[in-house]
């Protein structure tokens, strides 16, 4: 079976990373793939700065979960909100709730508490996933994740367990041991690391997948590997472009052998396409992952 | 304009994750120690290879080293590491063993040191500044963390001291619990203070909050330090005497980063020197390259790397430095290597003024 159909049974599918490896554009990508392959799905990018909507082309939405296309969403997730909504959900009373979120106690302990902010993006999704996302949210089967680059991609992960350890008891503390039980079900929750075939990410994507075993005892469920070379041109060719070109295929070649070396489980491999950022970009991606059919 | 010259002695590398400050920040420092200034190259995060091409280890978290290059001036690399500073500088700064005991055994600090964001950055500043007051280099290059929002690394020292002012000092003068561990603060809620109080607890936990209000007890003497410290960076990075130089991927999209950062820097009243835009496609129209091909795409980077560069330059006024280094057909991979990327920034920046001039 494809790794698109096992990541298509997830519910939720974190995809982490380097930055700059491109990991804003395999969520959109997946999050098609996954609509595409009839689940209703929404990609949450969890970074200050909105880039996602540009992969739908799309206007910034400004933290509002925006239809982009038959059952897609995308939003862009501010995750002090999140805390705030929990609160008010406790609350009886409005004014009561104004009070507790307006005091320097809970000011305090919502910027400082370890983990606090990772496990409002994780409960985020996983309120949607259960239908507790509130008035007119979409219904969704899964929920695709563009995580913040590796070290604190990890620090996602791994909050769950952080929180559920510190705080012990309240709804944050539940939700922390939901969240870690969740997280470590390789059935419910897939991790996709994206990488570039390059010495730095593929030595941090070989860290990611070392510090998941240690911090949250589970593997990722597949490698892709983004912006791809194509493959060298014939040696007869000899321009300065065509040597340019032979090297860095030659340094992807390389760091690939690497992976083959050290990565166990699927891989998949994107190639770097003549398209600027956005749907078309998206389509032709998607259709080469497609072709792909690890087992 | 000299890339790197006695008038700037301080030099602080910034720009996005991935575009390759460390490596310009190492080939800098290569060129200074070539000029015959003792240099210090202040990295976070580099890869294997350069570490291999530097000749440093792992050891470098714990001291500068001295890279092993034979130039007029000498060449030290150090490594940061945000846990060993902070737990370092605790030791140094507390009053007494007790003290400083006490905060490295908190529950919450051992948490905070490790999670709570822009500590990287911070204990860069707490660094910087032990290497200022050493005084033992002339020349000192600053890489800085990745971040998504390469602004981060400026804004950190600012944000951290507002967390500890605001958690420090509230906490360590007016405790929020009274003699029997009881919420104090829960009285201010006046008639549903009951029911707050109970909802807070139930909410926050109390053992956590017992945790911070201990480790910002411990920790309020060393606030002051702390605090002056901050300052004193955050004006040596103010002063005209150092320099930014904005690293910058190519291509459009890369575009809004670039233009955004250079702002901030300016607003902000930081003095920035040249931008580099880092790894160009070379301009080399393919004619009839067939669809789909190799041949198209490359002929389409270098084309989408040249329109970046020409929309960029817009944006800028004339007198902005604004330099392109070409991608090179393999990362540097020892000092010579890095010696000849430094000199191809001097080269271009030399070119820039001349057409500058024209």
């Amino acid at each position: 079976m494809s790794i698109l159909n096992t990541l298509a049974r997830r519910q939720l599918v974190v995809v982490t990373g380097k930055g700059g490896v491109g990991k804003t554009t395999v969520s959109a990508v997946l999050g098609r793939a996954l609509a595409s392959a009839g689940r209703r799905t929404l990609v949450v990018e969890a970074a200050p700065r909105e880039t996602l909507h540009q992969m739908f082309a799309l206007p910034p939405s400004g933290g509002a979960i925006v239809e982009a296309g038959p059952r897609i969403w995308v939003q862009n997730l501010k995750p002090r909100q999140v805390l705030d909504d929990i609160v008010r959900e406790r609350m009886p009373l409005e004014m009561l709730t104004r009070r507790v979120l307006d005091s320097s106690i809970y000011q305090h302990f919502s910027a400082a508490a370890p983990g606090l902010k990772e496990v409002a993006i994780l409960g985020h999704a996983w309120r949607l996933l259960n239908g507790k996302g509130g008035m007119g949210t979409p219904q969704l089967d899964a929920v695709v994740l563009d995580a913040p680059a590796t070290g604190h991609g990890i620090s996602l992960l791994a909050a769950p367990l952080l929180v559920a350890e510190v705080i012990r008891r309240g709804p944050f503390a539940e939700m922390g041991s939901e969240l870690a039980r969740f997280v470590s079900d390789p059935q419910r929750c897939g991790i996709v690391v994206v990488t570039q075939a390059e010495e730095m990410p593929v030595q941090e994507a070989i860290e990611l997948r070392q510090s998941l075993r240690e911090r949250v005892q589970r593997d990722p469920e597949a490698l892709i590997v983004n912006g791809l070379y194509p493959p060298a041109p014939p040696e007869d060719q000899d321009s300065e472009l065509a040597s340019l070109w032979r090297r860095r295929r030659k340094l992807n070649e390389e760091e690939m052998a690497r992976l083959t070396a050290d990565w166990e489980g699927p891989r998949l491999e994107l190639p770097l396409l003549a398209m600027d950022r956005g749907p078309h970009l998206i389509k032709a991606l998607q259709s080469c992952l497609g072709r792909d059919s690890w087992s | 304009m000299e890339l790197i010259s006695d008038r700037h002695p301080l030099v602080v590398v910034v720009g996005s994750g991935g575009v390759g400050k460390t490596t310009l920040a190492a080939s800098m420092g290569v060129l200074s120690a070539r000029a015959g200034r003792d240099t210090l190259v202040m990295t976070f995060d580099p890869s294997l290879r350069l570490k291999d091409a530097l000749g440093v280890g792992e050891e470098a978290k714990l001291q500068e080293i001295p890279v092993p290059l034979d130039a007029p001036g000498k060449l030290y690399a150090s490594l940061l590491d945000a846990r060993q500073t902070f737990d370092r500088l605790i030791q140094r700064y507390a009053s007494e063993e007790e003290a400083s005991r006490r905060i490295l055994e908190n529950r919450f600090y051992q948490q905070l040191s490790g999670t709570l964001s822009g500590i990287l950055e911070y204990m860069a500043v707490e660094r910087l500044f032990e290497v200022e007051a050493e005084g033992k280099y002339s020349q000192v290059i600053l890489d800085t963390p990745p971040t998504r929002q390469a602004l981060d690394f400026l804004e950190a020292p600012q944000r951290i001291i507002g967390f500890l002012e605001s958690g420090a000092i509230r906490v360590a003068l007016k405790p929020w619990f009274d003699e029997e561990g009881r919420l104090k603060a829960a009285s201010r809620f006046g008639p549903l203070g009951r029911q707050a109080e109970r909802f807070l607890d139930d909410v926050v936990g109390l053992d956590l909050l017992r945790d911070m209000a201990e480790f910002f007890q411990a920790f309020a003497p060393l606030y002051e330090g702390f605090r002056e410290r901050a300052q004193a960076v955050e004006q040596l990075l103010r002063s005209p005497k150092t320099r930014f130089v904005l690293v910058s991927g190519p291509g459009e999209e890369r575009i809004p980063d670039t233009l955004f950062f250079a702002r901030k820097l300016k607003q902000a009243g930081f003095h920035l020197g040249p931008i580099v835009v880092n790894r160009v496609h070379p301009y080399h129209p393919v004619e009839n390259a067939a669809p789909g091909s190799g041949w198209e795409l490359l002929s389409w980077l270098g084309e989408r790397d040249r329109k970046g560069l020409v929309e960029l330059a817009k944006l800028f006024d004339r007198e902005q430095p604004l330099v392109d280094i070409p991608l090179l057909p393999e990362e540097p991979t020892d000092l010579a290597s890095l010696e000849s990327l430094g000199k191809t920034v001097q080269e271009r920046l030399a070119g820039w003024e001349s057409s500058v001039s024209r």
